[in-house]
């Protein structure tokens, strides 16, 4: 069995009276994709602000490896391993699509601003590399971030390709362990098809370990390995995907209790 | 057509960039295709035939004037147009280099240091105070950060206005700044064996330095750090999520727009002898962020353009005969834009002629020999003007109750539709034509403002993202 990854023990957060996450547990493995479903509501894009800085819990620790990463800023956070991408697409819209990639190789990159500035020996070597790096990256989606694409502006790619786009820019950043955020929400089937492909092609093509929020059943049923069902920021099953797919207090969760009970 | 696959604005936006038309479309495209160097080169032998053309110090102090202008654009481009940080503090940076320098150049405080010293000591200082400033405001978005930093330039007036009597112990007080009447005798610049006097020497020395802040920003745009800095005025919080450390490049964008601002302060107050706090008002402030939006925010060519004509526009209006000239070729080129097909265009101008001289035949018949013949500025247009536009610069009543029939009738029509705004149009143009003749054309301290108002707002109409900028999206 490969070794743990992202290990949250009794992770907690309360916005006000409410109790977004409640002393949640989760061990994601080396290479292991693991979807999070659950309800609107449920607290799976809280979970996903929680580790990647975005929040402060209140209680529990979050560590990567080893390394406690509660209470470290969001950038260094990525830098640590994890990057995202988000359920409402954040690209820098006014950059091109090279980049934008190119932007989130900034952690691990040294140039200071008076290398690049004197255009120093290193600074360029740098600047070449993380271009072909950029170029490379964006090769992983197919023709469709490819060439001409490279020096457009980010708004003017289509819904697909935006999305496509963000996942290349977390990948980017070096991190070994990816959090994406609805990958297939607004897509034609299609394209969540294609989409469902691409993360499998992650972790076997390279390796990521891969956390994954998604409505689409089918699409959780594509790539899972593990699901985790979240329900008032509590988990309420965990395991494989028919197993949680049948299980009654997940069914509730969805449906309401009676539609549960006559099943 | 709208591409498929795309979302509705993307097209819009697509429309708009691709609809780089207008009359300085040609232009434009020509100069983007220079290399950046080559632009630059341009540009630098441009601004030194300048004084080898004219003698007059006059015309070369209005280059200088341009290019300080610019090396505060170029500096308020990396906060602004960069980093995306509103800062209205900006011009706090420009006095602090000012101040400083001419502190340790002066008999203010018996002080008189070599020359790079005093400009070292004031840029880190002020680059130091931009640290300063960032630091509590870094947390600050949009407005809030507008605010903050908007009280901290009218601060920095209001401090060097006042501490002219600063108390100290023994009883004896220190006067720091001059208080209203600010610092005089300001040393001049002594570079090595180089003696700055005259305002040819501070040019040149100033396209130098300009040149330089030109390569070294076109450079951090393409930089690793630029990168950084454009992802953090995009989405602060993606950038976090990425690796960027978001606080540092603000801080950092802060720093290097104060610094850029403190040296071209510097210099101001070397080629100026002293300085008072009057040099460093708002309106110093809005005519740099007016350099900055109109050639395009976050376009280094852009920018310098802004400010090339910002400075230099208000000169050129001082004389009747280029200011008519400017007025109706402005005019006439915001007709082309807005007017299409040409027809209309062309029925709406006829329509203004035939309108003039029915009205100027009119008035003759009605008063005959009240006229007077010749326009304000005299010349050879303001004659053939003089036959269209009734004259009667005499009669200051009428020509001010036209002035305010002009503005409710330009009002009047921005509300009407397409068809009946055509109609109107004519009779707009001649009124607004026999304001200009009778009372502004004679008045350059109202008309230069006016028409540069004029001109900033037909521009942020018909190319919102400035001369040479980018056309951005913006959603939230």
């Amino acid at each position: 069995m490969n070794a743990p990854a992202l290990v949250l023990r009794g992770v907690h957060k309360t916005f006000g009276g409410l109790t977004a996450i409640d002393a949640l547990d989760l061990d994601v493995d080396d290479g292991e994709i693991v979807s999070i479903i659950g309800p609107n509501g449920a607290g799976k894009t809280s979970l996903f602000n929680l580790i990647t800085g975005l929040y402060q819990p209140d209680r529990g620790s979050i560590t990567l490896h080893g390394q406690n990463l509660v209470g470290l800023a969001p950038h260094q956070i990525a830098s640590a391993g994890i990057a995202r991408t988000f359920q409402t697409i954040r690209l820098f819209l006014n950059m091109s699509v090279r980049d934008n990639v190119m932007a989130a190789a900034h952690g691990r990159t040294t140039a200071h601003l008076w290398q690049s500035v004197l255009r120093t020996p290193v600074a360029q070597r740098e600047e070449r590399q993380v271009r072909a790096e950029a170029e490379e990256l964006l090769g992983f989606f197919g023709e469709r971030l490819i060439g001409y694409r490279f020096e457009q502006p980010a708004y003017s790619l289509s819904y697909a390709n935006r999305r496509r786009l963000e996942i290349a820019r977390a990948m980017a950043t070096g991190a070994r362990v990816l959090l994406i955020d609805e990958p297939a929400a607004g897509m034609n089937p299609a394209e969540t098809h294609e989409m469902t492909d691409l993360i499998g092609r992650l972790r076997d093509e390279r390796g990521y370990t891969i956390l994954v929020i998604e409505h689409d059943m089918h699409v959780v049923e594509g790539i899972s390995d593990r699901v985790v069902a979240l329900d008032h920021g509590a988990q309420i099953a965990q395991g494989t995907f028919d197993d949680v797919a049948t299980d009654p207090r997940v069914i509730e969760a969805y449906l309401g209790l009676r539609t549960a009970e006559t099943k | 057509m709208t591409p498929i696959g795309t979302d509705e604005w993307v097209a819009e936006a697509e429309q708009r960039r691709q609809g780089d038309s207008g009359p300085l479309a040609p232009l434009r495209r020509g100069l983007m295709r220079v290399p950046p160097v080559g632009r630059l080169a341009l540009l630098v032998a441009g601004a030194g035939l300048l004084p080898v053309l004219s003698d007059s110090t006059f015309v070369v102090r209005v280059g200088l004037n341009a290019l300080l202008f610019a090396l505060l654009a170029l500096g308020l481009n990396v906060v602004v147009g960069y980093a995306g940080l509103l800062d209205l503090g900006f011009i706090a940076f420009y006095g602090m280099g000012a101040y400083t320098y001419a502190l340790l150049s002066s008999d203010q405080l018996g002080l008189h240091w070599p020359t790079e010293l005093a400009i070292l000591t004031a840029v880190l200082a002020t680059v130091v105070l931009g640290y300063l400033l960032g630091l509590p405001s870094r947390r600050l978005l949009g407005d809030y950060l507008a605010i903050v930093t908007l009280f901290f330039g009218q601060a920095f007036v209001q401090l060097v206005t006042n501490v002219d009597r600063l108390p100290l112990p023994g009883g004896r007080t220190l006067d720091l700044t001059g208080g209203p009447n600010g610092i005089t005798g300001v040393d001049q610049f002594r570079l090595g064996m180089l003696h700055l006097r005259t305002v040819q020497d501070y040019y040149w020395l100033l396209i130098v330095v300009f040149a330089l802040a030109a390569v070294v920003f076109f450079n951090a745009d393409n930089s690793r750090t630029g990168r950084a800095w454009r992802a953090v005025r995009e989405d602060p919080l993606a950038a976090g999520a990425l690796t960027i450390p978001v606080n540092r490049l603000k801080l950092l964008a802060f720093a290097v727009g104060a610094g850029t601002a403190g040296l071209a302060g510097t210099v101001f107050a070397a080629v100026q002898l002293g300085v008072f706090p009057a040099n460093f008002t708002v309106t110093l402030l809005i005519m740099v962020y007016a350099a900055v939006v109109l050639g395009g925010t976050g376009s280094i060519p852009g920018v310098v353009l802004g400010a090339a004509v910002i400075s230099v526009v208000p000169e050129i209006l001082r004389d009747p005969d280029l200011s008519r000239f400017l007025f109706y070729g402005v005019m006439v080129s915001t007709l082309m834009v807005l007017l299409r097909p040409w027809r209309v265009l062309a029925a709406v101008l006829v329509a203004t002629v035939a309108f003039g001289f029915a009205i100027r035949g009119l008035v003759d018949w009605v008063w005959p020999g009240e006229l007077i013949e010749a326009g304000g500025g005299g010349g050879k247009v303001a004659d053939a003007l003089g036959s269209w536009v009734v004259m009667t610069p005499g009669n200051v009543l009428v020509i001010n109750l036209a002035f305010v029939a002009l503005i409710a009738a330009v009002l009047t029509l921005t509300t009407l539709r397409p068809a009946v705004r055509h109609i109107g149009l004519p009779a707009v143009l001649y009124l607004s034509a026999f304001v200009w003749e009778n009372r502004l054309v004679t008045d350059p301290s109202i008309t230069r403002q006016l028409l540069l108002g004029v001109i900033l707002v037909v521009m942020m109409n018909v190319r919102p993202h400035g001369l040479l900028g980018e056309p951005r999206v913006e959603i939230t």
